[in-house]
């Protein structure tokens, strides 16, 4: 009986205490962001909170074609490799300062140094040759540039000179999260939450709003994004009015949330892509190409979707880098992809002289699409005679191991929609995987050695076609991951972006 | 007993260093490396490199160890690597969830288990044992993460009477009313720990039952409810008071499924997932504060035999 009152008395309380103010957005996240620093990390979670506090020279369209944004404009010189920009006037930084060139120069020269995408501009210099005007000097024409320094993820984002100069190589710190974005930093607390504030001095662009382009409007007082680790209380806390919007639910809640009227499903725009990469450097596959396309044979991509995706809406079996309908997209070398043909793979293996030895696929537990890719795969190529020896280990084991070339034939990754080939990391000389052949670079050099689009996108489906035919990574599929929001929160998008954002959004 | 606590200590420190050596060299055995979780997929050799430098993690362990050591005997636990702020606020954010869910639920256990598990003791044998053992079984067998999620669509999705997940400290915004976010998972992290205590305090009550001490009370014609409480139940508790000790330790540093499922910020995921961050300050401070949680609460429990039975002697 006491019992019974005392739970009585505990659930009125909860009735009674004050509502959660309707100017606060609750976001429940899949984990926590590491350091928010956008042009020192990758992580996709870092960089949907960031960009709200952090903002880039340009930003892309609704078509993801690059737009001025804290710049207004800019000229080229002939031979691609100096630009010069003109810096928005009046843009003021969180903590009161003025936007100016010496603030964008300071910027970019520290991301082309020590950021995590620094390498890709080739940025010889960046210089303040004016108050409002910025030199860039290439070291060769890159057609990519524009969407290079749009792109917020790992990207180089603005922050005032003396705190970028400051951090140097360092991420960082909190306490210095100085940007130009609609929101500053609030606060993070471990465990608990990260919270944004409504920047109330915030100078948007006056252009309309198209996108990340153009004017942002901040409708919420304050964004928090709370750490839900568990799928199932992300979707009941969305439900019990919790939170109002809740990242990555599983392929195999979706049947239940589709038609559920206390939720609004918000399928990515943004398709993640698995990835098995092979050992271009050392071990059997190293120069192999014919044991690599006997495997390539042998791999049935439908099958491995269904086991690691299961909910046929939300995987697609398609060997193109970029979906349909993105200006990327092409067909080329695609006929190589989901053959699932232990018979060919086997004639291929023993052409290939294929004795039998032991293929090291490194596979993690800690995402569950890779490990049952890779389980499904293994059988496949165990069909077709290829003996694939899974090592399993957990995602911080695997991220080291990778980086030694004597340590697997074969690992399992993902990898995220990027609005230009020139991010794919398989593109990358030096991701591991170490794929550099010299048919490799020369397509490279023609797709980077000119902004022309159309010549932009033939080297690139010939790029497309070489990965086909030489294998430095297998493409698994695209995975179309979702997101869930209360009924009452209207979204600036339809559906969810890479990175969703929050201004233009209210309740 | 002086003798004895300066003693017991004296161990206690030892095994603490032990403790603190076996924990450093385990972390750092383990593949992985910080770095590259921090860093992130697009990572090159050299940006890895600098890092690992500036973070001293290029030392040799022994020399890691010992400046860890020596910070940490004067308070000191060190840097975050993934949160950038000290492990001890770390610590301390998770350690008031932790402390106040093991409490709640540590009521919920003694507000269930010893009563019924003296009920289940008394009717041995009856209708009303078998149904409560039966009861403990299942609330014993079923995974709390299973009872977590239900209690959850049905309190909070369903009926809304209680938050789905998370916790705001008592010390902000909604006051001791935050604490009804813990509701739910105590209940779920109490389900199989009141039935672990509702069957000990029952074997315990019958073993106690059998004794030549309680068939003499009961044939001077003592009441037989004075019987229960005063010979039976007075001894039978050691066994149980024991036990309260180890759950409360269990309840703080294993409620990780709990603490997951209700997205709560306490100390079993903080540790959990800095192991998968490889974020060695953190992991090496939880875990050196919970092993001295646990040579306190083994101090006291051995302490407080002697207040229960004053037969113990202390030596």
């Amino acid at each position: 009986m006491k019992l019974g009152k005392l739970l009585g008395g505990i659930a009125l309380a909860a009735l009674m205490a004050a509502p959660v103010s309707a100017q606060t957005l609750r976001y429940a996240t899949i984990g926590e962001p590491p350091s928010l620093d956008s042009q020192m990390g990758t992580a996709t979670l870092a960089s949907t909170i960031s960009q709200h506090m952090f903002e880039t020279l340009y930003a892309f369209d609704a078509a993801f074609a690059p737009q001025p944004y804290l710049v207004t404009g800019e000229t080229i010189s002939d031979d691609g490799k100096t630009i010069v920009m003109t810096v928005r006037e009046g843009v003021k930084f969180h903590n009161g300062d003025t936007l100016d060139a010496a603030d964008v120069a300071a910027s970019l020269s520290r991301w082309a140094e020590h950021g995590a995408r620094g390498k890709l501009l080739e940025l010889t210099s960046a210089e303040a040759t004016g108050d409002m005007e910025v030199t860039l000097t290439l070291a060769e024409r890159n057609g990519a540039w524009k969407s290079i320094l749009a792109y917020v993820n790992g990207g180089p984002v603005i922050y005032p000179a003396e705190i970028v100069s400051a951090a140097a190589g360092e991420p960082i710190a909190a306490e210095n999260y100085v940007g130009t974005g609609p929101y500053e930093f609030g606060e993070v607390r471990p465990n608990r939450y990260v919270e944004l504030t409504r920047f109330e001095g915030y100078t948007p662009n006056p252009a309309e709003s198209d996108g990340e382009a153009g004017t942002r409007v901040a409708n919420f007082e304050t964004l928090r994004f709370i750490p839900v680790p568990d799928v199932g209380t992300r979707v009941s806390g969305v439900q019990a009015g919790d939170y109002d919007y809740a990242e990555y639910i599983s392929g195999d809640l979706y049947g239940l949330v589709k038609d559920d009227p206390a939720i609004q499903v918000k399928i990515s725009t943004a398709p993640i892509f698995g990835l098995m990469f092979m050992n271009s450097d050392s071990g059997p596959l190293a120069t192999n190409t014919k044991l690599r396309q006997a495997i390539m044979a042998a791999l049935n991509m439908e099958q491995a979707l269904q086991v690691s995706v299961g909910e046929p809406e939300l995987f697609e079996a398609d060997g193109a880098f970029f979906p349909e309908g993105n200006v990327w997209h092409t067909e080329a070398g695609t006929d190589a992809y989901n053959q699932g043909d232990p018979e060919k793979a086997r004639v291929l293996a023993e052409e290939a002289g294929y004795d039998g030895t032991p293929i090291k696929l490194l596979v993690s537990t800690n995402y569950k699409a890779h490990f049952d890719d890779a389980s499904v795969f293994t059988r496949q190529l165990a069909d077709a005679g290829i003996n694939v020896q899974m090592v399993v280990v957990d995602w911080a084991t695997l991220l080291q191991l990778r980086g030694q070339p004597s340590e697997w034939d074969m690992f399992m990754t993902h990898h995220g929609s990027i609005p230009d080939p020139v991010l794919l990391t398989v593109l990358n000389d030096s991701y591991p995987g170490w794929w550099q052949t010299d048919e490799k670079h020369a397509l490279m050099d023609r797709f980077t050695g000119t902004s022309d689009l159309a010549e932009r996108q033939a080297a690139w489906e010939e790029l497309q076609a070489l990965i086909y035919e030489q294998l430095p990574v297998v493409k698994v599929g695209n995975i179309l991951s979702y997101d869930i929001a209360s009924p009452d929160l209207t979204t600036p998008w339809e559906r969810a972006p890479a990175f969703p954002h929050f201004w233009g959004a209210s309740k | 007993m002086g003798r004895y606590v300066i003693r017991r200590t004296g161990a206690a420190i030892m095994t603490l260093i032990a403790a603190s050596i076996v924990i450093f060299a385990f972390i750092h055995l383990i593949p992985g490396d910080p770095v590259y979780v921090m860093l992130g997929d697009g990572a090159t050799p050299e940006q890895v490199a600098a890092l690992r430098d500036r973070m001293g993690l290029d030392e040799p362990v022994v020399v890691q160890y010992l400046i860890w050591a020596g910070n940490a005997l004067q308070g000191d636990l060190g840097q975050s690597i993934f949160f950038d702020t000290p492990v001890t606020q770390v610590i301390r954010e998770g350690a008031e969830t932790s402390i106040l869910l093991a409490l709640i639920t540590m009521v919920w256990i003694v507000a269930f288990g010893v009563p019924v598990g003296i009920l289940a003791a008394i009717r041995q044998g009856t209708v009303i044992d078998q149904g409560l053992s039966g009861l403990a079984m299942l609330l014993a067998s079923v995974p709390t993460f299973w009872v977590g999620l239900y209690l959850i669509l049905i309190f909070a999705a369903g009926l809304g009477w209680f938050p789905s997940s998370g916790y705001p400290s008592i010390f902000e915004e909604g006051g001791l009313a935050n604490l009804r976010y813990l509701i739910l998972p105590s209940l779920a992290l109490a389900a199989p720990n009141a039935a672990l205590i509702l069957r000990l305090t029952r074997a315990s009550m019958l073993d106690v039952a059998r004794e030549d001490y309680v068939r003499t009370a009961r044939a001077k014609g003592i009441a037989p409810s004075r019987v229960v409480l005063r010979h039976i139940l007075r001894n039978a508790l050691l066994a149980v008071v024991s036990a309260f000790g180890f759950t409360f330790a269990a309840l703080i540093s294993e409620a990780v499924v709990t603490e997951t499922v209700f997205a709560l910020p306490g100390v079993g995921r903080t540790v959990v997932q800095s192991i998968l961050r490889r974020d060695y300050p953190v992991i090496q401070g939880v875990i050196l504060i919970i092993v001295c949680m646990y040579l306190v609460i083994n101090l006291a429990v051995d302490l407080s035999y002697r207040l229960l039975d004053p037969r113990v002697e202390l030596e």
